[in-house]
């Protein structure tokens, strides 16, 4: 009781010194190494409650829990135009290596969709920790039984059938819909996607207002537990393990050739330079490995997919050039 | 069933879970006062706090907080006109009006009464409904939603007293503001004018600060000698007999139409609040006294939000679908505790299901008992002098929406829309209409067009389906009735005044 009185206390003391925290007394700079000098912000380009903010936010409390990085760290939301308006904010800290943000595919999307003038490669991208990916499912008494009587179907009459996702055309559920439609050979103009926002998206597959739902494997799986919906195909390369999640069978498997994946990872802002990427490089590994990241990964069911910044460029540079051709056969892009 | 909530009760009164409630309903309502600091972002900073904790204990905190965020908004609105949520636009229509008669003390007191009554009634529905209900929830697709949000707008017909024509310039304002920012279903930008600030659109929260807050602010500082000493009276807390009297009856009917609406996934606390206030209206015996202070009208939408609260756990606890943006956030906090919420939790999970409903009880109770004997100290901030409490409403307000945006321009934003509420005033139109359409007007536009995709642009997707054929007639009833009434009265009066 008086050490759960005592966390609290702590958390609030600290919420209350990472805001007010300015200087501290370690600080580096010999021999090309450096250390943050002090505290450490990262933001999460969403309002609270969302996948970037709990990444970040995770983290955050990791980092400082293992004592990885010995500053204080905070999480500072920027919500607004889909990520547009962090990032604008994290490119007016060039050179300041003490601002990282958390990102994921609409990095590439939103500013595909000409919703940003900043793109990844106007930022330094450090790590990618996370991968998470995209599930096909349709209602559990629902005629279609695996991706290929699907895309028959929508081969045959795309207007007789409603995709429905919770983001807009061109970000991220109605894309990995589309990657994977596109490898069946489906005409991806046609498709009919419906984007609900405000959380309608499950509600309307359940009552049959719509019939495809593209979503996060998460969001899944208690759903196709209690019988209410089938999925019928991941966007993995190879099945995912775990209860309920070995079931899903992935595109590839069914003779689809589409992967998609949702990654997450970190990026500071422009012009950082090699002693600091290799500080966060080493950091970030450091919470990868830990235990208590690893919970944490069990816990909202993300899969581990660490890169470094060189692989991640690498990985960012293909992932782009992938879905500007899908962006552009929308005819979405700017 | 009756075991399961036994088993929920024994661990909301233990002495810890006694505590952890009472802790949280602190920390809520004080977060809650803070207009534009709600119960999401109450429940979001919880999140990492209850982290390792025992997840009943960590409910029982979150239960606290969720209740004391709602009441502490509520304190915002009547106190300062500053709604801090949607849902508590409609506690300042007679909540302010109230303070302003140095009546504060009671308007805090009828509040705090018709939060608990609004809860508890709901709560009660939920132990016992809360399976049933879940068909409900998910009978809503894109056609009966776009139904219901018409039917919610027809409301603003009913805000004049004196000029339909003005209410509904006043709407359509409120509907071309909510245009702004990126089309959900092209992905285009509409008047956004390539300022990244404009893609997500306005915040609601700019609008209402602005429209009632700053220019309520701008009003008091023109006025300052005639009604300075009424306001800084509080006023005693006790409700008469007749005082309960009228309450009675909007609380009882408001908390469950608040809870049916709640059920409904995106419908929530603002559609449900504002219908109480609008219905409540409608049946009074004196309606001409809405507006002015009437206790029934401060009742009604805060026993219809706080049953909306509750509802809005049939489809987070039955299917595990967030219905608000409160439950969404409740949903990544049942996540980090281990819970997965889905159909199954009920069967799966009964500790915990029993659990959040006992503590709702508990909840509720602690905050009444908490807040009666503060009512007087948070009335107080009206004894601050006029000068200093002006100067401070303003300040409230730029926080607030500094700490949604962290942006500059919604500063600015927020100042333009104060002018505007001003200006408003002056001529007398009424905001609410404005507000409430920019509300409604984004889900209504989505709504209805995620209906005609689906139909492939047939409009007889919205006769087909027979909750959203009622809910438009009674649309079509609501707008058409207080027009022929209107013209019966002028025949009325003509008559009266030919025999005179």
């Amino acid at each position: 009781m008086k050490k759960q009185f005592g966390f609290i206390f702590l958390i609030l003391t600290m919420v209350l010194v990472t805001a007010c925290s300015s200087d501290s007394a370690s600080s580096g700079g010999e021999d090309g190494k450096w250390k943050p000098e002090k505290s450490i912000e990262i933001v999460a380009p969403s309002g609270a409650g969302g996948g970037w903010d709990t990444t970040a936010r995770m983290a955050a409390k990791v980092f400082e829990e293992e004592k990885i990085i010995d500053q204080d760290i905070g999480v500072v939301n920027k919500p607004g135009g889909g990520g547009a308006v962090g990032w604008a904010y994290i490119h007016a800290k060039k050179g300041n290596p003490h601002h990282l943000f958390v990102n994921s595919p609409p990095m590439i999307l939103v500013p595909l969709n000409g919703q940003s003038e900043y793109d990844y490669e106007d930022f330094t991208p450090l790590v990618n920790m996370i991968a998470d990916y995209g599930a096909i499912a349709v209602a559990a008494d629902a005629k279609w039984d695996n991706l290929k009587e699907l895309f028959e179907d929508m081969k045959k009459d795309p207007s007789s059938i409603t995709v429905i996702g919770a983001s807009s055309p061109g970000s991220m559920d109605h894309i990995q819909f589309v990657k994977v439609a596109k490898a069946a050979g489906v005409d991806i103009k046609k498709i009919k996607y419906v984007s609900d926002q405000d959380g309608g998206a499950l509600t309307a597959v359940l009552n049959g207002s719509a019939d495809v739902y593209s979503t996060g494997v998460a969001e899944t799986v208690e759903q196709v537990k209690a019988g209410k919906l089938k999925v019928l195909g991941v966007t993995s390369e190879e099945r995912l393990e775990g209860e309920v999640l070995s079931d899903y069978p992935t595109a590839k498997e069914q003779g689809i050739d589409a992967t998609f994946v949702n990654w997450r990872g970190f990026f500071g802002p422009p012009d950082m330079s090699e002693a600091e990427i290799k500080f966060y490089e080493k950091k970030f590994k450091e919470l990868s490995e830990s235990e208590g990241w690893a919970e944490i990964r069990d816990k909202f069911g993300w899969t581990e997919m660490y890169m470094d910044s060189e692989q991640y460029k690498e990985f960012l540079a293909k992932e782009k050039e992938e879905l500007k051709k899908l962006i552009d056969e929308l005819g979405l892009g700017k | 069933m009756f075991e399961g909530i036994w088993t929920g009760f024994q661990v909301a009164f233990s002495a810890q879970g006694l505590l952890f409630v009472f802790i949280g309903a602190i920390v809520g309502t004080l977060i809650g006062m803070i207009p534009g600091l709600g119960p999401i972002t109450a429940i979001a900073v919880m999140i990492p706090i209850t982290y390792g904790m025992d997840p009943a204990m960590a409910l029982l905190l979150m239960a606290g907080v969720y209740y004391g965020a709602a009441y502490g908004g509520a304190a915002s609105s009547i106190l300062l006109n500053a709604p801090g949520e949607s849902m508590s636009v409609p506690t300042t229509f007679d909540g302010y009006p109230m303070a302003k008669q140095g009546k504060a003390g009671k308007a805090l007191a009828v509040a705090a009464i018709a939060s608990f009554v609004g809860g508890t009634i709901s709560v009660i529905l939920l132990t016992f409904f809360a399976p049933a209900l879940a068909k409900v929830a998910v009978s809503f697709g894109p056609p009966e939603y776009f139904a219901l949000m018409l039917m919610g707008l027809t409301a603003v017909a009913s805000f004049s007293d004196d000029s339909t024509i003005k209410s509904l310039i006043s709407a359509t304002v409120g509907l071309m503001l909510a245009t702004i920012g990126i089309d959900s279903q092209t992905g285009t930008m509409r008047y956004t004018f390539g300022n990244p600030n404009l893609l997500e659109g306005i915040d609601f929260l700019v609008i209402a600060l602005g429209l009632f807050a700053l220019a309520e602010v701008c009003s008091l500082i023109l006025e300052r000698k005639e009604k300075a000493a009424n306001m800084n009276k509080i006023g005693s807390l006790r409700l008469t007999k007749e005082d309960y009297r009228e309450m009675a009856g909007p609380m009882g009917r408001q908390s469950v139409l608040g809870f049916l609406i709640g059920v409904l996934p995106g419908a929530g606390g603002t559609i449900a609040s504002f219908l109480a206030y609008i219905s409540e209206k409608k049946l009074a015996k004196k309606p001409e006294e809405f507006g002015k202070g009437s206790v029934r009208g401060l009742a009604a939408p805060e026993a219809a939000n706080n049953g909306s609260s509750s509802g809005a756990f049939v489809p987070l606890l039955g299917l595990g679908i967030p219905g608000s943006g409160t439950t969404a956030v409740m949903l990544g906090a049942l996540i980090v505790l281990g819970i997965q919420p889905g159909p199954l939790l009920m069967s799966d999970h009964p500790d915990v299901f029993w659990g959040v409903i006992a503590s709702m009880y508990i909840g509720n109770i602690i905050l009444l008992i908490l807040n009666l004997p503060l009512i007087p100290l948070f009335a107080k901030i009206l004894r601050v002098p006029r000068p200093l409490l002006t100067s401070l409403v303003i300040i409230f307000c730029l926080i607030g929406v500094y700490a949604i945006s962290f942006s500059t321009f919604d500063l600015y934003l927020l100042v333009a829309f104060g002018i505007l509420g001003f200006l408003m005033a002056l001529v007398k139109f009424p905001p609410a209409p404005l507000l409430l359409a920019f509300i409604l007007g984004g889900m209504m536009e989505q709504s209805l067009r995620q209906a005609l995709t689906i139909s492939n642009g047939s409009f007889s997707i919205f006769v087909e389906s027979p909750i959203a054929l009622s809910l438009l007639a009674v649309a079509l009833l609501s707008f058409i009735v207080p027009i022929l009434k209107n013209r019966k009265k002028k025949k009325y009066d003509v008559d009266n005044q030919m025999e005179i």
